[in-house]
């Protein structure tokens, strides 16, 4: 049988599935030999590209070790302090602001004693800001943007007798609400396909369109429960997620039940199973990818809102890292405007440096799979109509939490009644998320009886801003 | 033996403090004790682990995964043995040998092949479900639905390797033993019961610890299968390493994660003591 060794064996699953690519040393030099060693996940570095540097840099070898979203943000977490640190990590955004927590940001290397103040104003900077640590020292450097559309299916919104041209789609919803009701009258008028695939994307889609998320930019104190744009954000997707119910059971929904990113959600697309995706840019390739047949059944307008944004990660040099020098080297050669541009045009990463965005290569960009939707013009705009939300701590629990909830409308799995709220209402949903954030974020820190002296500790904490778990 | 015990030993005295990140950053760079009484709590993670519902919860779903794999793995797994013990099997290493592989394959690139088939709109299980008129089984929203398919994912996996271990001990039994059975006239089912099994009880004694140290310490399936560390929407697969997991890594209280990680031993030797009692009397009586 399964024997003991199973949850080390999880945890390794994703290390050992990991891609260790390494670097061919060609004309080896004694002298300059460096090994960079790299924690990632998922695309954060594009291999053609890693290519280009190491034929242009035969002397250093890159090491990339590819790992499970959250297993490698927990790994550089208690490793940092350690010497086993790599040389450069990828941080996702979600989990930026716990990294840019004092004490754990004064484990980065400040990127500004490198030269990063230098190239500061390349990029974006509302993506600069989200890596700047909150004890000033600026300890990433931002990746693509993620920007936000809808893609949609021309083919579909014609069965549907909408219009199917861009500018007329965008026309349609000029707000959420009105998403919503254009969600509805898809439906009804061409049964058996989703309007959207995942009603559950919309939550982070509104919420980042505001200033503030779950802590308070001044205070840093966690404000999930009262920020009016947490509460209509989860609203929106709420609504969406169930539109009418039967038998005191969630009986319709402007979305499918599938997961994305789930095998399902492959084939559904292929499919055509639902007609809209909430697009960032790197999804773009996703959907090139997972449905390379669906090729000039799509286009793509704005987000109601205009703005949007969702993903993005940062690179970041551990303070204890063994070859920072080199490691600044490759990465802002990496991310800057030329190797940028590259990526966009292999991978549809959306740049960061914004500069460019006035350059014809990217103004003028247009993409066939997407009926020749002017793509470059519509991330850069969207891109450039955010403002920095402040991130904190515990944002990727708190995030998922208040998934599960929208994912509970959805399926009709609200079976616990909350405060005054009957099982399967959203607010039932919405009154058992709060009760599971605070069971597992506020625990900690300032509320447990502790010896004076402890409290006094923490009270001191709390005034300098390194205390994150409050009620 | 000592390297055993140190991470137990310290896990055990990790439940006892208020550790979180916090505590660790301090306490590897200032090197000061005070960090350690500060964060001193007595039973305060014991108590709250008591009254967490969570736990209870993960408790339950680990023990329905754990029934709905072991049980039918075990009387299947004993039937396959059975029928690769015949002396009048072709290719019998053939058999042997397939047996094993799934053992021996990805864990995730079996998780990722199960997701496909227990997709709720295009897997083929509710395709073909759709055939015979019967409406689509929510496979991952679904509680026991979801516990039957990670439950299949186990079993899938393990069936051929307890099948082999079975086997082995099938043919360590002396064959004079079957012979004067059947000199004494005894049914093919009274030599099992009075012959085969109690000459296995070690064996089973055995297969029934490890089943329950590995499935009680259920983790990367349900991990895989929902997609994370919540266990579902309505933590339906939530199971008690999940939820250590969760708490320890994810929510970053290692003193609360440690406080999981003893409830869990202690709920395992519970369960192996009842075991050893229950394979004792069935076995025990014969054998003596």
């Amino acid at each position: 049988m399964k024997l003991g060794i199973r949850i080390r064996t999880g945890l390794a699953v994703a290390v050992a599935t990991g891609l260790a690519v390494a670097g061919a040393g060609v004309g080896a030099q004694a002298a300059s030999n460096v090994t960079l060693t790299v924690w990632s996940y998922g695309n954060v570095f594009e291999p053609k590209i890693v290519d280009m540097y190491r034929k242009a840099h035969p002397d250093v070898t890159i090491k990339i070790t590819k790992m499970n979203l959250d297993d490698e943000h927990n790994k550089l977490l208690y490793a940092l302090p350690s010497r086993a640190v790599p040389d450069v990590a990828a941080v996702e955004m979600a989990y930026m602001g716990q990294f840019r927590q004092p004490m754990i940001a004064a484990q980065f290397t400040n990127l500004n004693t490198l030269g990063a103040n230098k190239i500061a104003g390349d990029y974006l900077p509302f993506r600069w800001a989200q890596g700047t640590g909150l004890n000033g020292a600026q300890i990433g450097l931002p990746t693509d943007v993620g920007g936000l559309a809808v893609a949609y299916r021309t083919d579909l919104f014609k069965k549907a007798g909408f219009p199917t041209k861009r500018e007329e789609v965008t026309a349609l919803w000029p707000t959420w609400e009105k998403f919503i009701t254009v969600g509805k009258q898809f439906q009804n008028k061409v049964p058996g396909v989703g309007f959207m695939d995942s009603t559950g994307t919309l939550f982070a889609a509104v919420l980042n369109q505001g200033t503030e998320k779950y802590y308070d930019a001044k205070s840093r104190a966690a404000i999930y429960r009262t920020n009016p744009t947490v509460k209509r954000a989860f609203d929106i997707a709420a609504k969406a997620g169930c539109t009418f119910m039967r038998n005191n059971k969630c009986a319709g929904s402007i979305g499918t039940k599938i997961n994305q990113f789930s095998p399902d959600w492959g084939a559904a697309m292929n499919k055509g199973a639902f007609a809209a995706v909430l697009a960032p840019a790197w999804m773009l390739d996703y959907i090139k990818q997972q449905a390379p047949g669906t090729k000039g059944k799509w286009d793509i307008a704005a987000v109601p809102g205009g703005g949007g944004n969702m993903g993005g990660s940062m690179l970041t040099i551990p303070k204890k890292a063994k070859n920072a020098k080199a490691a600044w080297d490759f990465i802002s050669w990496y991310l800057a405007p030329a190797q940028q541009l590259k990526t966009f045009q292999l991978y549809g990463l959306f740049p960061t440096t914004y500069k460019m965005y006035s350059q014809p290569s990217i103004k003028n960009y247009k993409d066939p799979f997407f009926n020749n939707a002017p793509v470059g013009a519509i991330y850069s705009s969207s891109a450039m109509k955010l403002k920095p939300i402040y991130a904190g701590a515990k944002d990727r629990l708190i995030d998922s939490t208040f998934g599960q909830a929208l994912a509970r409308i959805t399926q009709g799995t609200q079976t616990k009644s909350c405060g005054s709220f009957p099982a399967q209402t959203s607010g039932a949903a919405w009154c058992q998320a709060l009760q599971d954030i605070q069971h597992n974020v506020g625990v900690l820190c300032c509320t447990l009886l502790r010896p004076l002296r402890a409290v006094w500790r923490n009270s001191h904490r709390l005034h300098h801003s390194s205390c994150i778990f409050q009620r | 033996m000592l390297f055993g015990a140190i991470p137990i030993v310290f896990t055990t005295a990790l439940a006892f403090f208020n550790a979180d990140f916090q505590t660790y950053y301090e306490f590897i760079t200032n090197h000061q004790l005070s960090v350690l009484t500060n964060a001193f709590a007595g039973l305060d993670n014991f108590r709250e682990l008591f009254k967490d519902s969570y736990f209870w919860l993960a408790l339950r779903n680990t023990f329905s995964i754990w029934l709905i794999s072991t049980v039918p793995q075990l009387i299947i797994a004993f039937g396959l043995a059975s029928l690769l013990a015949n002396a009048r099997l072709r290719a019998s290493t053939f058999w042997r040998t397939a047996l094993m592989i799934p053992n021996i394959t990805s864990v995730l690139a079996v998780a990722i092949v199960f997701q496909q088939l227990f997709g709720r709109d295009f897997g083929i299980f509710n395709v073909l479900l759709h055939y015979v008129g019967h409406k689509p089984i929510e496979w991952v929203a679904g509680t026991i639905p979801s516990h039957f398919a990670i439950a299949t994912m186990i079993n899938w996996r393990w069936l051929g390797y307890n099948s082999l271990i079975f086997l082995a001990a099938i043919l360590a039994i002396p064959k004079e033993l079957y012979e004067s059975a059947a000199l004494d006239g005894a049914s093919r089912w009274q030599t099992v019961r009075y012959v085969t099994i109690p000459q296995m009880k070690n064996t089973i004694t055995f297969m029934l610890v490890m089943g329950t140290i590995g499935g009680l310490g259920l983790f990367v399936e349900p991990l895989t299968y929902g997609g994370g560390f919540d266990g579902g929407a309505n933590s339906q697969f939530l199971t008690m390493t999940l939820y250590l997991y969760k708490q320890a890594f994810m929510n970053q209280r290692l003193g609360y994660g440690a406080a999981i990680g003893v409830g869990i031993t202690l709920v395992v030797m519970i369960i192996s003591a009842i075991n050893f009692m229950i394979t004792r009397s069935i076995a025990g009586e014969e054998s003596k």
